[in-house]
């Protein structure tokens, strides 16, 4: 090619590629927006997704098995037992260490914990990254003696 | 402005005022001028607040939703509203009176230059008998400002942004000059006005469309010219957020800096005002005898989409880039473009 066949055909070049170009934004201005409208409509999250624990209390046999799976010991259980009776005191889960690996679910024999949807727990402070599960009981004197409290 | 000088002793003798007769043009004038401005203003806030639109559709985004209600069409108000608020920092080393200084030639440049824009047949501030030359000249006068500021900020990027802008405008100045040529030949006259006037019937009639489509080429060089004079993408050198911070506003702050954003979107609104009052038969509508100010606002919104959209699609140039496509291409292509109009008319 010769110079000036050069120059005209990048001149044309130039002109058909900026076309292109505003081809393609011309089909993404009419195309949908991807934007989530976040703190109004909150985003679906997928199946599986490993957000803050659902757990089932009534389930639960105090077995601290997740507790010891965990690989930061990040669950405190509180536990009385009458016989066949559990009474789950205490069920706390620090999401300051907690870094959602799911590896405290896997274990469970009773499977009454698993990973939820949810993902907003942010708080101010550090208490309040805490999350208490278990619902708060009252508990008499002979059942205080006989509480077991374990981190691990 | 003369009609309104004529207008206005019958309305203030109806609204009871007396005002010495001599007082009337002044009146008139000031009047022009804060309608002119007002006009600026407003538009200026509505591109702002288009473009970010615009902007966030063409990336699949929303842009602002939220201020205002539905559509965030508040969010420039809002915006203007911050800006006034701001505290207004000068730099220590800066060179305090110039600092100052420039903001106002950049303003005053685009405004001036509204003055000879024909909306439609009555609805201009004056029409000049060199209407065009006139838009040109005082349009240069917003380079000094933006070299001023960039100078006076004593920041090296603010410099490095002024010294693209003067290299950037030795560039396409001339070829923007030169585009206009064949429009005038054709017109035989150097008045908006006039030029309009002479595209009337419809939009085969308009000068874009005339055979052998010189007027058509020169006047997609006008408006790449055009874009490089606003310092818009894929012209924006002398900003270049990614290179150079804000480029020779980088200092500017509050008030100050609004005039430099007000400037860029009300030059958006002035180049393609006259593009489309050159090229696009200004006021004529598509089909013969349609005449009215929307034909006029509708062409002048279309162009602005297509800088908003070129805006959003094209990656910034290099400065020699830039240097390239004002020497070697548009002006060669601009000349044979005058070349070909005159031989065509004379020839005709
Ligand atoms: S998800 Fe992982 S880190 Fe969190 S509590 Fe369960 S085992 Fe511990
Ligand atoms: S492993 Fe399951 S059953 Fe055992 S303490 Fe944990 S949650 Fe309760």
């Amino acid at each position: 090619m010769t110079a000036v066949t050069t120059y005209f055909s990048d001149v044309f070049k130039g002109l058909w590629t900026a076309m292109v170009g505003m081809s393609i934004t011309l089909r993404y201005l009419f195309s949908k927006p991807v934007t989530e409208m976040y703190p109004d409509v909150k985003p679906k999250t997928p199946t599986r997704y490993r957000g803050i624990h659902v757990f089932e209390e009534e389930k639960c046999i105090g077995c601290y098995v997740c507790a010891k799976a965990c690989p930061v010991d990040c669950i405190e259980i509180g536990v009385v037992r009458k016989g066949k009776e559990i009474k789950i005191t205490k069920f706390d889960i620090d999401y300051q260490k907690c870094m959602f690996c799911d590896l405290c679910c896997e274990p469970c024999p009773a499977h009454c914990i698993h990973m939820g949807p949810e993902f907003e727990k942010a708080s101010f402070t550090r208490r309040g990254t805490i999350l208490q599960f278990a619902t708060p009981k009252t508990l008499t004197e002979e059942e205080k003696k006989i509480e077991k409290i374990a981190k691990k | 402005m003369n009609e309104l000088a004529n207008f206005l002793p019958t309305v203030l003798s109806r609204s009871g005022l007396t005002v010495p007769s001599a007082l009337i043009p002044v009146l008139a004038m000031f009047l022009c001028a804060s309608i002119m401005a007002a006009f600026m203003g407003l538009s200026a806030a509505v591109l702002v607040w288009a473009e970010r639109k615009l902007a966030g559709h063409f990336q699949c985004r929303l842009g602002p939703v939220y201020v205002g209600g539905k559509f965030g069409w508040l969010q420039s108000i809002a915006d203007g509203i911050k800006l006034l608020l701001k505290e207004d920092i000068i730099p220590d080393q800066a060179d305090r009176p110039l600092f100052r200084l420039a903001p106002y030639p950049v303003v005053i440049g685009v405004l001036l230059a509204f003055i000879a824009v024909p909306f439609s047949e009555k609805l201009m501030v004056t029409d000049f008998n060199i209407g065009v030359f006139f838009i040109l000249a005082v349009l240069t006068v917003e380079v000094f400002g933006v070299i001023l500021a960039g100078w006076a900020s004593n920041n090296k990027w603010a410099l490095l942004g002024a010294m693209r802008a003067a290299v950037q405008m030795v560039s396409y100045e001339i070829p923007m000059g030169l585009a206009i040529l064949p429009v005038v030949v054709m017109a035989q006259s150097l008045s908006l006005k006039t030029i309009v006037a002479a595209q009337s019937g419809g939009a085969l009639h308009w000068f874009v469309f005339q055979p052998p489509f010189f007027m058509a080429v020169s006047f997609l060089i006008f408006f790449i010219a055009g874009l490089a004079s606003l310092k818009r993408a894929p012209f924006d050198l002398p900003e270049a957020e990614s290179e150079l911070t804000a480029g020779f506003h980088t200092e500017y702050s509050g008030m100050r800096f609004s005039f430099f954003f007000m400037a860029e979107y009300a030059g958006m609104l002035l180049v393609s005002a006259v593009a489309s009052a050159l090229y696009l038969g200004g006021w004529h509508g598509i089909l013969p005898g349609q005449e009215s100010v929307w034909w006029f606002l509708a062409k002048t919104g279309f162009l602005i989409f297509v800088m908003i959209w070129i805006r959003w699609t094209l990656p910034r140039l290099r400065i020699d880039q830039i240097v390239y496509v004002g020497w070697k291409v548009l002006t060669p292509f601009v000349l044979a473009c005058v070349v070909g109009q005159s031989l065509w008319a004379t020839l005709r």
